[in-house]
């Protein structure tokens, strides 16, 4: 298992469109991937989940992969959350 | 006849007959499952046929309309695909539930979640969510969704609530107008509507009951009303409003792609106001010439947080590039004022039009006002960049700014950034002229600035002493008063005597009435909204120099408002 925290960068937070392309790219791996903030857990895969969040521009977002590519997995959920989408 | 009201979500003028169309009560009773796997695969089919069908009108869509409104719907192919709607409803069938009664739970939980959401742009996709529902129970009953492809001529669709898929899939030829009695204008929905240009009102209580199908209505979406059962007078009234507004169209269409000419060929340019890369799209649809004002305080204003350089390099950098090398005038964050960000704790001031706003606030917030810069800096390698400095008073300021420039694109070349000292050597610097102290300073300020911005609504608000918004004093916010003319006229003498451009934004720069003297004056650019830009275009070529210097002559020797304004009215053409 590893974790990481990174800053959501997208200006308007993950609304439908990044949410959408983050889930996508996730479930291209098999790790299970795990998003935390304000103390709740949402699975990195869900668009739906994701956006029950609303986590908004600047939220500190703790990514968890777990699996057989976690270290690949927890690299692009990190990336992708860092990127000004 | 009566009126109802609502929030004007597209503009436009719409006379027709109602429709209205309810969703129809597609989810039965729940249903004992005989054979779950047979179920399961009964739902899994109904999604793939949505799914397919979504994605058809989205490319449909992409090819009439745009890819950021096509995205739109295939975000609802993303949501039904999720693990946890279309996973979850497969788990409820396994419990025993029918296909139906599956997929309404699991979507009414997220539109549910959704609508709990201290986010308004989140709340505003539980419509989303039960639009995909809908979808979905359609393909389940076996119907096609709602049938709106078949809507009747000089159709009023009136609805509960509007979502995407109406809006995507009606018949635009026969749909004059939308009503809902749910909805804002950031949904969806609205967005489309717009992209569409289908006159919209949305949350109008009681829509559908009051506009029973087959009653006649007038929708005026420019003042968010609906009238019902209109008597022959309002109609009247409304069709020669319809006629006008199609007719000026018809007439203004015939200036898009000219360049932008006095009667006498002389070369100006019209600019659009934005305040980001969707209305930078608009702009381009409305033939802009460039952008001469791109108010940055959006930006900050629509973020829970201050935006990072790289967001906002992001942000000027896509407005950049959707210009397509026309000239982009950006200005530094305005705030302060009537403008205040909740998550940087300003002061309360007793006073805050006269306090610590536009660029003063800057000075004074260097971490602040240096992001902005760096990104300002970075962004402007991609085109034909301008900045310019909102509410200046004193030449330091100008001083100032350009010496935090030249230092920040030191720092930035120094950090690797290519070719950032030759962007900065060219980015023109320019001052907004919208204090009685810049204008009053003007030629000093020229021989600092790169070009003037004349922002005439707070110059003629600060020049009256007279705050628009407040009803005893508004009759003399007026940019027809003498005294902001001769302020004008000075700031443009100026800006001609020391070689820079002179800009002006603000709403006097459209007014038809006015700019034959901005002509005399010798204001080079107009920036002006999105809608207005054609017209401008068209004001500007009806008048030859020669006779604008004339009228401004006369106007000039007028002391009354009330003289000006008659002698601009009598001459107009």
């Amino acid at each position: 298992m590893v974790t990481q925290a990174a800053t959501l960068n997208h200006p308007h937070g993950f609304h439908m469109r990044p949410a959408g392309l983050f889930a996508t790219k996730m479930a291209s791996f098999e790790s299970s991937v795990t998003l935390s903030a304000h103390g709740t857990n949402v699975d990195g895969k869900s668009l739906m989940q994701i956006m029950s969040c609303g986590f908004t521009c600047g939220t500190e977002i703790t990514v968890t992969c777990e699996g057989t590519d976690e270290a690949d997995a927890l690299a692009a959920a990190v990336q992708t959350i860092e990127a000004a989408a | 006849m009566s009126i109802l009201t609502g929030t004007h979500a597209s503009d436009g003028i719409g006379i027709g007959t109602t429709v209205v169309a309810n969703t129809p009560e597609l989810h039965r009773e729940p249903t004992p499952v005989a054979d779950i796997e047979a179920e399961k695969a009964r739902l899994t089919a109904a999604i793939e046929a949505y799914t397919a069908a979504v994605l058809a009108q989205a490319e449909q869509l992409e090819c009439s309309v745009g890819q950021a409104e096509a995205d739109i719907l295939r975000g609802h192919v993303l949501m039904i695909r999720d693990p946890y709607m279309h996973g979850d409803m497969l788990a409820l069938i396994e419990s025993g539930m029918c296909a139906e009664e599956a997929t309404s739970r699991i979507c009414e939980q997220f539109a549910a979640t959704f609508e709990a959401s201290d986010n308004d742009v989140i709340q505003a996709r539980a419509t989303d969510v039960r639009d995909v529902c809908a979808g979905v129970l359609a393909k389940l009953a076996g119907v096609d969704a709602l049938g709106f492809s078949e809507l009747p001529p000089d159709c009023v669709l009136v609805t509960h609530e509007l979502t995407p898929s109406m809006v995507a899939g009606l018949n635009r030829e026969n749909v004059v107008a939308l009503v809902a009695e749910t909805g804002s204008a950031t949904s969806h929905a609205a967005i489309l509507a717009r992209a569409l240009d289908i006159p919209t009102v949305l949350a109008v209580a009681e829509a559908c009951a009051a506009l029973p199908s087959g009653t006649l209505a007038v929708v005026n979406a420019l003042e968010g009303t609906v009238t019902v059962d209109p008597d022959d007078a309002t109609l009247a009234a409304a069709r020669s409003q319809l006629d006008a507004l199609r007719s000026e169209q018809e007439h203004l269409a015939h200036y898009a792609g000219l360049p932008t000419v006095t009667g006498d060929g002389a070369r100006l340019l019209v600019t659009a106001n934005i305040h980001n890369v969707a209305e930078a799209r608009r702009a381009c649809e409305c033939d802009a010439e460039g952008v001469g004002l791109l108010r940055t305080e959006f930006l900050f204003m629509d973020a829970r947080a201050l935006p990072t350089e790289d967001q906002q390099y992001e942000a000027y950098t896509q407005v950049v590039k959707q210009m397509e090398g026309g000239p982009v005038t950006i200005r530094t964050l305005d705030i302060g004022g009537d403008k205040c960000l909740t998550y940087l704790d300003m002061a309360q001031e007793a006073n805050p039009l006269l306090g610590l706003r536009g660029i003063r606030y800057c000075l004074q917030h260097e971490d602040v006002f240096r992001t902005q810069l760096r990104a300002l800096l970075r962004a402007a390698a991609y085109g034909d960049v301008r900045i310019t400095i909102p509410l200046v008073t004193c030449v330091d300021e100008i001083r100032e700014v350009k010496s935090r420039l030249a230092r920040y694109a030191e720092e930035l070349e120094r950090e690797g950034v290519a070719g950032i000292a030759d962007v900065a050597a060219n980015l023109q610097v320019g001052v907004m002229v919208e204090t009685p102290a810049a204008a009053l300073m003007a030629s000093a300020l020229a021989d600092e600035a790169d070009f003037f911005s004349i922002g005439t609504n707070d110059l003629t608000g600060y020049i009256m002493a007279s705050d628009r918004a407040n009803a005893s004093v508004r009759s003399l916010y007026s940019a027809h008063n003498p005294a902001v003319l001769r302020a004008i006229h000075d700031v443009a003498a100026a800006g001609q005597n020391a070689g820079i451009a002179v800009e002006m934004c603000g709403e006097a720069a459209a007014d038809p009435l006015l700019i034959p003297v901005w002509i005399a004056f010798g204001i080079d650019e107009f920036s002006v909204n999105s809608a207005s830009i054609l017209r401008t275009r068209k004001e500007i070529q009806a008048w030859t120099r020669s006779e604008a210097a004339e009228l401004a002559d006369a106007v000039m020797r007028l002391t009354t408002e009330r003289e000006v304004r008659e002698a601009l009215v009598a001459a107009r053409k």
